[in-house]
């Protein structure tokens, strides 16, 4: 066992699949001596070199699609767009070809690339700062998405994302990067997608969330549980594509109730899918409409976004209370 | 071609501008035959052998007689789309000749000689314009959007222009992991105007992978003509600053094209990548879905049509002597013999089934896939 930060713990998958794998390629824009804005891949390109930690043109299509076709060749390319808010350029690239090509291919080629995507608001930092863009990604095929958030998560999760055989999307969480340190088990290699975690067992309400906030969300359960004696339940989805229905429809048919945390907007958010999969599996079982607490259907402010935009404790909490106090 | 200073587009149809197949030299375009085949252009002629050259006039015929049949199989209702490739016969044969069969290629829309060319049947190629079951791409891409893993050949993203840097990336990875293979994309004139032709000549001309980009200039991008494209001279020209070698080489002289691509082939590791332009024309309609009558003025097929590239390398193989009136009619009677019997094929094949298309979106399906699957297969079938 290690300590490490999450983003020490995203840079040492990278580390352990460069050494390991001769396919796996970083590229990204500044992603060298740098290590990227954030520092994420600092140090590995004095150690595997400049063709394997490879600075980009500013060009984020260009990065994606160049990565797509790398990829069809057999290489592993872990691609770094440098905030999400940048990513909407590659949309094509990244779900109109690398996702779709093993389909329209006929099964015959694979496009085993990684897209880092350093996600959700948190540092003030404004509307394409402060960016969760899952839904564009979800509705459509081929590629799967990810949220890990915390550094064992990131560590076994990357290492999953780059050694899989389809496009993986993997949203990271930038408010975590370095405020979170835990004990990473580097013999944990890869952890299979599509499973969430039961991250505190509760009997009266599901919270299913992902994202950095899982954490608010279980300071709120446990404040709850002291407060109110309400026993909430939190779920973090980790995978989002696909996600793990099984472990949310058994929760929900023990409590009756779930509530939906994300940072994404409202309309077409991830939670919209998630309240349809799981109503009909569970109808029967629920004492309430299942609500969902998100951001609203507007911009992120740089300057009070961070307050009211993401879902700060007082909101996840005041959308719990509202689905508990609701009498069907 | 218009250029920047002569801005005198007033809309369509208007009077053609002169073949610049007909003033090479003065637009600096490579060619080998002239207007009637004669072998006296500023490029030398690659002295290929009787053998060698029968193969591509044999190619170059074979396919403009699948496209007529094509056409009519779209026009009679027996297939649901159709992109002609008549007058751009040349680019296909001469380059694709040019590479080896372990060179991959990434196709455009028209290029149907490269299929034939490595090795695969005229039968399975009806199949893929059938939608058939057994044809490589299971019936998921329209009529003429070929590709198999086992030639080499990928098919074409609809979205034209959005593969080149599909083709320069793997051709990226190749080099950086040692491969021997090079790289070939074909694209259109339209194609050059999108993003991903700049992010593609942006990282050959640093990455100097082993790619050669042919643009395949044919006149029109669907109805819009080339000074409504662009303002450049021309398109090789794009290359220079991006530190890409280009060359411009007359699109409707199959031996030009061999001799031009074979040398950015033969030489890649000194050159680095090679923006090639094929200057050709497309006399037929973009697709089925076309009617150029609206856009483009009578006159202007007339004046290529001395340019036709069937007719150019035929009469080079008669002052040759390899070739005449007697060969040519069993080649003609041959092909119709062969089409039918692949229509015939095709025609009798399995379409697939629903199931299929649920095959292939991840490596390996999931929950979501599969309940989708199974409820759309149980109201397909109740609907029978």
């Amino acid at each position: 066992m290690t300590e490490m930060t999450v983003l020490e713990a995203l840079n040492a998958a990278m580390a352990h699949e460069l050494e390991h794998d001769p396919k796996v390629v970083i590229l990204g824009e500044d992603v060298g001596i740098a290590g990227g804005i954030f520092r994420t891949t600092q140090g590995l390109q004095n150690k595997f070199g400049v063709d394997r930690v490879i600075d980009t043109p500013l060009d984020e299509k260009g990065i994606a699609a160049h990565a797509v076709g790398m990829a069809l060749y057999g290489m592993r390319p872990v691609v770094e767009i440098q905030f999400s808010g940048f990513i909407h350029d590659c949309i094509e690239q990244i779900m109109f070809c690398g996702a779709k090509y093993r389909w329209v291919l006929g099964g015959e080629y694979s496009v085993p690339m990684t897209i880092r995507a350093p996600s959700f608001g948190g540092i003030m930092g404004g509307i394409w700062h402060s960016h969760s863009p899952e839904s564009y990604f979800a509705h459509g095929s081929g590629i799967k998405i990810i949220a890990p958030s915390t550094p064992q998560d990131a560590y076994s999760m990357l290492i999953t994302a780059i050694r899989d055989p389809d496009p993986v999307l993997v949203l990271e969480p930038v408010p975590l990067y370095r405020t979170l340190r835990d004990e990473v088990d580097e013999t944990l290699k890869t952890q299979e997608f599509g499973k969430a975690e039961i991250v505190r067992s509760g009997s009266d309400i599901t919270v299913v969330v992902y994202g950095p906030l899982r954490h608010k969300t279980v300071e709120v359960a446990d404040s709850l549980a002291e407060d109110e004696g309400i026993d909430v339940e939190v779920i973090d989805l980790k995978t989002l594509i696909p996600f793990d229905i099984e472990t949310l429809v058994n929760s929900v048919k023990r409590t009756g109730k779930m509530v939906i945390i994300h940072e994404a907007s409202q309309t077409m958010g991830f939670g919209a899918e998630i309240a349809t999969s799981v109503q009909a599996k569970a109808f029967g079982y629920l004492e309430a409409p299942i609500d969902r607490v998100c951001a609203p259907d507007v911009p992120h402010s740089y300057r009070v976004g961070d307050e009211f935009y993401i879902p700060n404790k007082d909101r996840i909490r005041a959308g719990i209370m509202k689905t508990m106090e609701a009498i069907l | 071609m218009s250029t920047q200073s002569d801005n005198k587009f007033t809309g369509n149809p208007r009077e053609p501008e002169p073949v610049p197949l007909a003033q090479a030299d003065e637009l600096g375009i490579k060619q080998v035959l002239d207007c009637d085949g004669n072998a006296n252009g500023n490029l030398a002629d690659p002295n290929l052998s009787e053998d060698e050259v029968r193969k591509f006039y044999e190619m170059m015929v074979l396919v403009r007689a699948i496209d007529d049949r094509g056409w009519k199989l779209q026009r009679s209702g027996r297939i649901a789309f159709w992109i002609p490739l008549l007058g751009q016969e040349a680019v296909q044969v001469g380059v694709t000749c040019a590479l080896d069969d372990k060179d991959w290629i990434f196709r455009a829309h028209r290029e149907l000689a490269v299929w034939l060319l490595r090795g695969k049947s005229l039968k399975m190629l009806f199949a893929q314009f059938y939608g058939a079951e057994e044809e490589p791409l299971r019936g998921r891409r329209l009529p003429c959007l070929i590709g198999s893993r086992d030639i080499n050949l990928i098919s074409s993203t609809t979205q034209v222009g959005a593969s080149l840097p599909h083709a320069v990336g793997a051709a990226w990875a190749a080099k950086l992991l040692g491969g021997s293979e090079k790289f070939l994309i074909f694209f259109g004139d339209g194609s050059a105007s999108r993003g991903e032709f700049h992010s593609a000549m942006n990282f050959a001309g640093i990455h100097q992978p082993p790619v050669m980009m042919v643009c395949v200039n044919n006149g029109w991008a669907v109805t819009t003509p080339l000074d409504r494209q662009t303002a450049s001279a021309n398109f090789a020209a794009k290359g220079d600053n991006y530190g890409v070698r280009n060359v411009r080489v007359d699109g409707n002289d199959p031996l030009a094209l061999y001799a031009v691509t074979k040398d950015a082939h033969d030489n890649i590791e000194e050159y680095g990548p090679t923006l090639i332009e094929a200057v050709t024309f497309r006399l037929g309609y973009h697709t089925s879905s076309d009617n150029p009558d609206l856009y483009r003025h009578e006159q202007e097929c007339e004046l290529w049509k001395p340019w036709d590239p069937v007719r150019r390398l035929r009469l080079y193989m008669e002052n040759k002597g390899w070739w005449d009136q007697t060969r040519e009619d069993a080649l003609i009677a041959l092909h119709e013999k062969e089409i039918q019997e692949a229509v015939t094929a095709a025609e009798a094949m399995k379409i697939p089934g629903p199931a299929s298309q649920f095959d292939d979106v991840f490596a390996e399906t999931n929950w979501m896939i599969e309940e989708q699957k199974e409820r759309i297969l149980s109201e397909v079938k109740a609907d029978d």
